[in-house]
C-alpha cells in the first residue's frame, strides 16, 4: 500500500479549489441567458422564419404530406420554416423541457389531450382573435380551447368510437347494428358462437389503454367530474366497471389487449367490434392480408344505456398551437393556411384519410364522398366530447390510476366497488397537486 | 496357486474397477450416472441458449417477415411469407447511416474518456490513502443510484445555458456521468488484485509515480482497461433518453433515430424495425468477437484480492 505525500493542508486546499469551481460553474449556469421561466421564447415575432414541431414529421406516413405544406408556404412567403420533430410517444415529455427551456418557438402540433398541460405553461399565443376567421366546427373550435381561451387552432377534428366488421356480423346473423348495451352484449353473444378463436369485442384491457372505459363509464351515468369533484366511485362508474368484469368473464372480451393488439385482431378477422379513431380504418386495412376489410370496417355508435340517451364518444384530433415568440405572426398565418385552406385541408386529407376541421373543408367534394368519414363525422364525432381530465397536467396520472383500479377488477384482485373508490381518491388527490 | 486378475490402471493412473461382476455392475452404474449427467447438463445448455438465442432468432425471422404476417395468430415459429424487403429499404434510408456514425463516435469517446479518468481516479482509490478516500468512493458509487431522468432535466438545462444542445459534447459529457463510476469501480478492483511489492519494486528502481502507472500498472491492467471499455461503449450504444433529449437531428443517435424512424403514433414497422436492429448490432458484434478474451479477463481479474 502506498500512502499519499499530500498533507492534510494540501487535501484540503484542493477541496476547496474544487469546491470552488463546482459553485463558480452553478453560478455561470445561473447567470447564463435561459428562456425558462418567461413568458415568450424570445426571438422577433415578426420574423418570417419560424420552426415549425410536429411528430408527424418522423413518420413514413405523414411526412411526405406535411414536407409538401411546408414546401409550398416557404415558396410562396419566401420564408424558411425549420421542421423540428420528436417521437409521438417521447413527444410531451420532449415539447414540456423544450417550451419550457425555451428552445422551442414557432408553430407545434399538439394532440388535443396535451393542450391543457401546454397552456398551463403559459407560452402559447391567445388565438381567439384569428379562429373566429376559420370557418371551424363548434365541436373543432371546442378542441382547441382551454381555460376559455382558444390557445390551438384544429387541424384535424374526430373521436374514437367504434369500429364494426360487417362481414362477421353477417356472418353471426346480426342484421343491425346494436344500439343498446343490451343489444350489445346480445350481439356479443352471437359473435362468440362462432368460434375458429374470435373475440366478440377487442376491447382495451391493457393497462396503458384501459382509458378507453372513460367513454362506457359515462354510457352508464358517470359525469366523471363534475363542479370540480370527481365523481368515480359512484354506482354509475361501479355498474360499468362490473359489466366490462362481465364481458371478460364471459370472453365476450380478452385479456392483455391495447389498440395494436386489437388492430391486429380486427385486421385478421378475429374481432368484430374494437375502438379506435377515425384513421383506423387506413391503419388496420394496411396491415390485413385481406383486402376487402377496409369496406367492411363500419362506423357504429356507442351504444347507449337505454334508448333515447346520447351516445358517448371520446374527441380525437389534433391542433396548431403558436408559441410567444419568434416568428410568432409568420406562424399563426401559416397554422392558419394549413388547417383551414381548402385545397390543402382537402389534399391533406387525401393523403391521411384525417378529416379537416372547417366546415368548408368537410363539405369539400373529396371529403363528402368518402362515406365512411362522413358517417363516422355523423354518428360519432357530432357527439363527442373531451375527456373532463384534460384540463390537468396530471392528465396521465389520473388515467392511469383509474386504469389501474379497473385491472385489478377484471384480473380478480379487487372488487368493482373498491376498486372504483381507490380510482376516485387517488384521481382526486392527484387534482389537488 | 492362487491367480489375481491384475487391476488395469487407465491411462491418467485411475484404477479401473475390477472384471468381475461386482465391478461390470459398478462401470455400468458409472457409465448410467455419466450419461444422467451429461444429460442434465446438456439440458441446461440448451434452455439457458434457446432463452439466450430465440429472441435473437424472432428478431431475424420478424426482420424477413412481410408486415401482414408479422402478428398473425397462431404465430409461426418459421415464417412462410419470406421477403428481404425490410433489408433493402435500409439502403434507402440515408438518415440510418448518419445515426451509426453519430453512435460511433459518441460511444467511443465515451468509453475512451470514461477508461481515462476511471484509471487514474480508480489507481489513486486503490494505492493511495488520504481523508476523504472512502467518501469519495462512496460517493462515485451513490451517483449510480440517480435515475437517469433526474438528472436529465439539471443537464437539459446546464447544457441549454452553455450552448452546447445539440452537440456531440453534450452527449459524450452526459454519457460519462453514469458509465464513469462503474469504470472506476471496475478498475479499482483491478489495481488492488496488483501486488504493491511490485510498485514498491518500481519506485526502489527509480521510477516515479506517474512512470509507475503508466509503464508498469495499466500494461498489467490492460485487459480490465478493455472490458471497462467496453461496458462504457455499450451502455453509451444503447443510450435512448439522454441521446432524444440533448442531441438534435444531426447528432441523433441509434436509438432514438430508430424510434423516431420506425414507430409512429398509429402503427409500428417492426419488421422493418428488426431489420434495421440487426444490422446496426453488427459492429458492436464484430468488436465483440475480436475483444472477447479481455472482456472475460477484465470481469474476472477484480474479484478475487491477492
Amino acid at each position: 500500500m502506498t500512502t499519499s505525500g499530500i498533507s492534510r493542508r494540501g487535501a484540503l486546499r484542493m477541496f476547496g479549489i474544487g469546491a470552488l469551481g463546482a459553485v463558480g460553474a452553478g453560478v455561470l449556469g445561473a447567470c447564463a441567458p435561459s428562456g425558462a421561466g418567461s413568458p415568450s421564447n424570445g426571438g422577433d415575432p415578426k420574423s418570417k422564419d419560424f420552426d415549425f414541431t410536429s411528430w408527424s414529421l418522423n413518420e413514413e406516413a405523414a411526412k411526405p404530406s406535411i414536407e409538401k405544406i411546408i414546401a409550398a408556404w416557404e415558396k410562396a412567403e419566401k420564408s424558411t420554416i425549420r421542421a423540428v420533430s420528436y417521437p409521438y410517444n417521447e413527444y410531451l415529455s420532449q415539447l414540456t423541457l423544450k417550451l419550457g427551456g425555451g428552445e422551442t418557438t414557432g408553430a407545434v402540433h399538439l394532440d388535443i389531450a396535451w393542450l391543457a398541460a401546454m397552456a398551463q405553461m403559459g407560452k402559447l399565443v391567445d388565438l381567439g382573435s384569428v379562429a373566429g376567421k376559420g370557418g371551424y366546427t363548434d365541436v373543432a373550435l371546442k378542441s382547441g380551447t382551454y381555460d376559455g381561451k382558444q390557445y390551438g387552432l384544429p387541424w384535424n377534428t374526430g373521436s374514437i368510437g367504434v369500429i364494426a366488421n360487417s362481414q362477421l356480423l353477417e356472418k353471426a346473423g346480426i342484421k343491425e347494428h346494436p344500439t343498446t348495451v343490451e343489444e350489445f352484449e346480445s350481439a356479443l353473444r352471437e359473435l362468440k358462437g362462432l368460434g375458429g378463436g374470435v373475440v366478440p369485442y377487442a376491447a382495451a384491457t391493457k393497462v396503458a389503454q384501459l382509458k378507453d372505459i372513460f367513454p362506457w363509464m359515462q354510457t352508464f351515468g358517470c359525469a366523471m367530474l363534475d363542479g370540480g369533484k370527481v365523481t368515480i366511485g359512484d354506482d354509475a362508474s361501479v355498474d360499468a366497471v362490473t359489466w366490462y368484469k362481465k364481458l371478460h368473464d364471459e370472453k365476450l372480451i380478452a385479456a392483455d389487449v391495447d389498440r395494436f393488439d386489437a388492430r391486429a385482431l380486427f385486421g385478421q378477422g378475429k374481432a368484430a367490434f374494437y375502438d379506435d379513431a377515425i384513421i383506423g380504418k387506413g391503419v388496420t386495412s394496411a396491415q390485413s392480408k385481406d383486402k376487402t376489410l377496409a369496406d367492411a370496417m363500419q362506423p357504429m355508435e356507442r351504444p347507449v344505456l337505454k334508448a333515447g340517451d346520447t351516445p358517448q364518444a371520446l374527441l380525437w384530433g389534433g391542433v396548431i398551437a403558436i408559441v410567444k415568440g419568434k416568428g410568432q405572426d409568420a406562424a399563426t398565418e401559416f397554422a392558419l393556411h394549413t388547417t383551414t385552406d381548402r385545397a390543402t385541408t382537402s389534399e391533406y386529407f387525401a393523403a391521411r384519410a384525417l378529416p379537416p376541421s372547417t366546415t368548408a373543408g368537410l363539405a369539400a367534394p373529396e371529403v363528402a364522398k368518402d362515406t365512411f368519414t362522413t358517417e363516422w363525422t355523423r354518428k360519432i364525432t357530432s357527439t363527442a366530447t373531451g375527456s373532463p381530465f384534460w384540463q390537468f397536467a396530471q392528465n396521465a396520472q389520473i388515467e392511469e390510476a383509474v386504469a389501474k383500479q379497473v385491472q385489478a377488477v377484471l384480473v380478480g384482485k379487487s372488487k368493482p366497488k373498491d376498486a372504483m373508490k381507490q380510482a376516485g381518491e387517488e384521481a382526486a388527490a392527484l387534482i389537488k397537486r | 496357486m492362487t491367480s489375481t486378475t491384475p487391476t488395469p490402471v487407465s491411462a491418467v493412473g485411475r484404477p479401473q474397477p475390477s472384471a468381475t461382476r461386482a465391478g461390470r455392475g459398478t462401470r455400468r452404474r458409472l457409465r448410467k450416472d455419466l450419461l444422467r449427467s451429461r444429460i442434465a447438463a446438456w439440458s441446461a445448455v440448451v434452455v439457458i441458449g434457446a432463452f439466450g438465442l430465440l429472441p435473437v432468432y424472432w428478431l431475424l425471422a420478424t426482420a424477413l417477415s412481410t408486415p401482414e404476417s408479422t402478428f398473425q395468430f397462431p404465430p409461426k415459429l418459421v415464417p412462410t411469407d419470406l421477403t428481404l424487403s425490410n433489408f433493402t429499404a435500409l439502403a434507402e434510408n440515408d438518415q440510418l447511416i448518419n445515426y451509426m456514425v453519430n453512435s460511433l463516435v459518441v460511444a467511443s469517446i465515451t468509453a475512451v474518456l470514461s477508461v481515462i479518468v476511471a484509471t487514474y481516479m480508480g489507481y489513486s482509490f486503490s494505492k493511495f490513502r488520504y481523508r476523504g478516500r472512502r467518501s469519495l468512493m462512496h460517493l462515485v458509487l451513490a451517483s449510480q443510484m440517480f435515475p437517469q431522468a433526474l438528472l436529465l432535466v439539471t443537464l437539459y438545462t446546464v447544457f441549454s445555458s452553455f450552448g452546447m444542445l445539440n452537440t456531440y459534447s453534450a452527449l459524450v459529457l452526459s454519457f460519462t456521468t453514469f458509465t464513469m463510476p462503474l469504470c472506476v469501480w471496475m478498475l479499482k478492483g483491478i489495481f488492488d488484485t496488483i501486488p504493491d511489492a511490485l510498485l514498491e519494486a518500481a519506485s526502489i528502481d527509480g521510477a516515479s509515480r506517474w512512470r509507475t502507472l503508466h509503464s508498469i500498472v495499466a500494461p498489467l491492467a490492460a485487459p480490465g482497461m478493455i472490458a471497462a471499455g467496453l461496458f462504457a461503449f455499450v451502455r453509451g450504444w444503447n443510450d435512448f433518453i439522454f441521446a432524444l433529449t440533448l442531441a438534435g437531428k444531426e447528432k441523433q443517435t441509434l436509438p432514438p433515430g430508430l424510434v423516431s424512424t420506425y414507430i409512429g403514433e398509429f402503427q409500428t414497422a417492426w419488421p422493418q424495425l428488426m431489420a434495421a436492429s440487426l444490422v446496426v448490432s453488427v459492429p458492436v458484434i464484430v468488436a465483440f468477437m475480436f475483444l472477447q478474451r479481455y472482456l472475460v479477463g477484465g470481469i474476472t481479474a477484480g474479484s478475487v484480492k491477492s
